[in-house]
């Protein structure tokens, strides 16, 4: 099946790369390591999820990290205030996050453009001043008041994943092959949508979409069910980034996270399968690299989106892949010309 | 063809104001199975905007639009593509970031019925359609390339072939050869002349004369969003309001050469 969804070269590579990530903590155990492997995992899933809304829909939500904190903080919660396992509570944060997606995506169904990046923005920003202004106490622990969304400090010791009884001091590998499973899973998902009907629902409305809906399809649905698939496995991955990081607290809405995200699918190819992969890797090594120089680290990020933006517009999917295209192309037509 | 069959489409006393502006004017017309209904008139005499009327994507301000014994009237574009009728635009509308044959395959899979949830794969029916409907307007061997390699042609080629991939029961065709060579033209016409007998209904919009009367069975023409004149195509060039409002005598007496010239081969 992976074959008809991705063809057999890239589906090897896949594999391979898989294999390789899969392989490295027990090639290097350094936690530190393994912790920023972690975090791509996660925040590549966030970026792949946003893409499909973004560059498949055409939708220019701003809202992705208000979907992570989301799912985040509804794990927390279950398990704070409820006591919830976190297994329990990870799928219930996931189903949560789809319903606030349904609600921005309701939303913004009569805005286009750049409209739809400010009213998604502007909900985002109304949830995280809600969270950090809440000063009324929803209950006492211990005689201390407790906020119901724990304001600026966020939500704490609400219980972990049972690793660190399972594994001891080697929990992070659990958490790793958590957060792997996370991307893999969400991955491969994304594919069977974006090669499927759905993929060509949501490129046909986001390319003409009075064209697209004089052709059957009904927008309404289809701009419901985009933000839903999306809002899903970001949530799901705002659950697992709660569990391995054992909180849920405002910084999760940093503009600066949002900027990077964006950056990361911008630089990898907006609308392409690998684009969010590939953007938030080199990202992140780019920022590794950078950390050296930390005055410039700022700076250096900003070239180098600006090189992108300006060089490879179409990222660096869209790069290799039409050299790959180049190829086939000049091969197809010598063999026009010898035949 | 009996004048007594109910009418497949039909409009009944339609308005369509902006303001105080009356684009399209108190109009009501028949349209017969299989027939091929021809729609001419001046620039701004509401040709357009009865197309954009029937296929909902701007509900009429008044009257009645009938589809088949079902009033269409009020019901969204995608619920009307549903019904069976399905459009072509003037501005080549295309999906840009698609490939040719995905371009078709929108239509096919989306535009028969309503779904309630789309499925996982593109089901066998609608890829054997994509091929087939590709193959009848002559670019099976491009579907593969991006859709905006097209050219002109290819783009009008390939929006017929959407629109034809909902099985309409009747298809709005606005100015299909604007802007093609003559000998585009008369491979658009080789396709168009096909689709009675695939049991489709047309509507036609067109500006080139010459297209507009070998193809239609009878024409309307419109001023002001009002009827100016409908009969036969071979009338038109001697109705003296048509010569007067649209056609100018010059064309109306080229057109009637024309006639005279085809005449012995169309019979």
């Amino acid at each position: 099946m992976m074959r008809a969804l991705l063809g057999r070269k890239e589906t090897w590579l896949a594999v391979l790369l898989v294999a390789v990530f899969a392989a490295l903590p027990w090639v290097s155990g350094n936690r530190y390591l393994i912790g920023q492997m972690i975090v791509f995992c996660l925040w590549a899933t966030v970026a792949m999820q946003w893409n499909l809304v973004l560059g498949y829909a055409g939708i220019f939500s701003l809202a992705q990290l208000a979907l992570y904190a989301c799912g985040a903080y509804a794990t927390a919660m279950l398990g704070f205030f409820l006591g919830w396992s976190l297994w329990a509570a990870m799928p219930v944060a996931a189903i949560v996050t789809t319903l606030l997606g349904l609600v921005i995506g309701a939303a913004c169904l009569r805005l286009r453009g750049a409209y739809v990046a400010l009213l998604t923005l502007a909900i985002a920003q109304v949830i995280y001043v809600l969270i950090i202004t809440e000063a009324d106490c929803f209950t006492y622990i211990d005689g201390v008041c407790q906020q119901l969304f724990g304001g600026t400090r966020g939500l704490t010791r609400f219980g972990d994943l049972g690793f660190r009884h399972l594994f001891g001091y080697k929990f992070i590998y659990a958490d790793f092959y958590l957060a792997l499973a996370l991307l893999i899973v969400s991955s491969i998902i994304m594919l069977v949508i974006i090669r499927g009907p759905m993929g060509l629902a949501f490129r046909a409305l986001r390319d003409n979409p009075g064209y697209a809906v004089s052709r059957g399809i009904n927008r309404f649905k289809y701009q419901l069910l985009v933000f839903a698939v999306s809002a899903f496995f970001t949530g799901l991955a705002g659950a697992v980034q709660a569990a391995h990081f054992k909180s849920a607290g405002p910084s999760l809405f940093s503009p600066a996270l949002l900027l990077f995200l964006l950056a990361a699918i911008v630089v990898g190819g907006v609308g392409r399968f690998w684009g969010p992969i590939l953007g938030t890797a080199l990202l992140m090594l780019a920022d590794e690299g950078l950390k050296e120089v930390s005055d410039y680290r700022n700076i250096g990020l900003g070239l180098l989106i600006a090189a992108f933006v300006i060089l490879m517009p179409q990222g660096l999917a869209g790069w290799s892949g039409n050299l790959l295209e180049g190829a086939r192309h000049r091969k197809s037509s010598r063999a026009a010309s010898e035949s | 063809m009996t004048a007594d069959q109910a009418p497949i489409l039909s409009c009944r006393n339609v308005s369509k104001t902006f303001g105080a502006l009356a684009a399209v004017a108190n109009l009501s017309f028949d349209v017969r199975q299989g027939e091929v209904l021809g729609i001419g008139g001046p620039n701004g005499a509401g040709k357009t905007t009865l197309f954009e009327v029937i296929s909902g994507l701007s509900p009429a301000s008044n009257g009645e639009v009938v589809l088949d014994g079902e009033d269409i009237t009020r019901l969204t574009p995608h619920a009307i593509c549903h019904r069976g009728i399905a459009r072509l635009f003037q501005l080549n509308a295309s999906f840009d970031g698609l490939t040719m044959l995905e371009n078709v395959m929108v239509g096919a899979y989306f535009g028969k019925a309503s779904r309630l949830l789309p499925g996982l794969r593109l089901d066998a029916g609608s890829r054997r359609r994509t091929r087939d409907l590709l193959a009848l307007v002559g670019l099976a061997d491009r579907a593969d390339l991006p859709m905006r390699l097209a050219s002109v042609l290819e783009r009008k080629l390939i929006m017929l072939a959407g629109a034809l991939a909902t099985e309409p029961k009747v298809l709005l065709m606005d100015e299909p050869v604007g802007g093609l060579t003559p000998s585009e033209i008369d491979q658009v016409a080789e396709v168009v002349r096909k689709l009675p007998s695939l049991g489709v209904t047309v509507l036609l919009i067109e500006h080139v004369m010459r297209f507009l009367t070998q193809l239609s069975d009878r024409v309307l023409i419109m001023h002001h969003g009002e009827r100016l004149f409908e009969g036969a195509p071979d009338r038109l060039a001697h109705d003296p309001d048509v010569v007067s409002v649209y056609l100018g005598v010059d064309a109306a007496t080229a057109l009637k050469q024309a006639a005279a010239a085809a005449g012995g081969r169309h019979e």
